[in-house]
């Protein structure tokens, strides 16, 4: 598989994929990153800080970043041999200052 | 005497300048928030209300996989704070205990604008029902060092959608 290449696999966060038929399962598969903001979007962010409200910048960093997770885990299960992953679920902590930890983790299975 | 006049002076301009700043952060987030709660109202009453509705479970039901076309999974964060000057009365406030009203407002508002965006991310993929719907909260600070007064919550929202 070339790095870079986008994969898509059946994803729930049920014990099944509704529809289908689990025939095997594979183990867990997790997927992580690790990201910063960069100072731009913290200016901007600082300034949003006066009136409060939605702070867009963060919610398109953390949307991308949770992408960038997710890919990596089925990315993982796609090596494994696996077509769905069921039970998915996420995670935020604070690493470290000015750092966020994505992760997300799951079920690799195969259903038919 | 004119000592204890510049004294005062510089007393009362001192406490102005205290409060200046986070008064009027604290009146334009008001103003700005009380239109982003007015705007989503509005987009709930249009929708309709999701947590009225036997489509959308927090639970895992079998009976919607019976005959199900396929499914997904939807996720939507947001990231909100609150403003500057709701801070500082908040920590004044903080001091006495009790109810923290306007961090209230800024998490209700969130809470309902992730579930309203995973409705539409629903429609937008086809799906008829959301099941397994999970919320979490998370405190996202992305700030350099530890002083820094900026603050944020994020609000994740996931489920699966099942298209019939």
């Amino acid at each position: 598989m070339q790095p870079g290449t986008t994969i898509s696999l059946h994803m729930s966060n049920v014990e099944t994929i509704p529809g289908k038929v689990l025939v095997n399962s594979l183990g867990l598969v997790t997927g992580s990153t690790v990201r910063a903001k960069n100072i731009g979007k913290d200016i901007f962010a600082g300034l949003k800080n006066i009136v409060g409200g939605e702070l867009k910048a963060y919610t398109e960093l953390l949307n991308e970043s949770r992408n960038e997770a997710l890919q990596r885990m089925m990315l993982q299960a796609h090596s494994m041999g696996a077509n769905a992953i069921v039970n998915v679920r996420f995670a935020t902590s604070n690493v470290a200052a000015g750092a966020s930890e994505l992760f997300c983790y799951g079920t690799a299975v195969i259903v038919e | 005497m004119s000592g204890v006049g510049v004294g005062i002076i510089i007393a009362l301009v001192s406490v102005v300048g205290v409060f200046f700043f986070p008064t009027l952060s604290w009146a334009l987030g008001r103003w700005y928030q009380g239109r982003l709660v007015r705007a989503l109202n509005e987009q709930e009453k249009r929708t309709g209300n999701m947590l009225q509705s036997d489509r959308y479970l927090s639970t895992s039901s079998s009976m919607n996989a019976i005959g199900a076309n396929g499914s997904t999974l939807l996720h939507v964060s947001i990231c909100v704070g609150p403003s500057m000057g709701q801070m500082f009365f908040m920590w004044l406030k903080s001091l006495f205990g009790g109810r923290l009203a306007s961090y209230d407002t800024v998490l209700d508002f969130g809470r309902r604008e992730v579930l309203l965006r995973l409705k539409k991310q629903a429609d937008d993929f086809g799906c008829s029902t959301i099941e397994n719907i999970r919320i979490e909260t998370a405190v996202i600070s992305f700030a350099k060092n530890q002083k820094s007064k900026t603050s944020s919550v994020e609000f994740l929202a996931f489920a699966t959608g099942i298209r019939q």
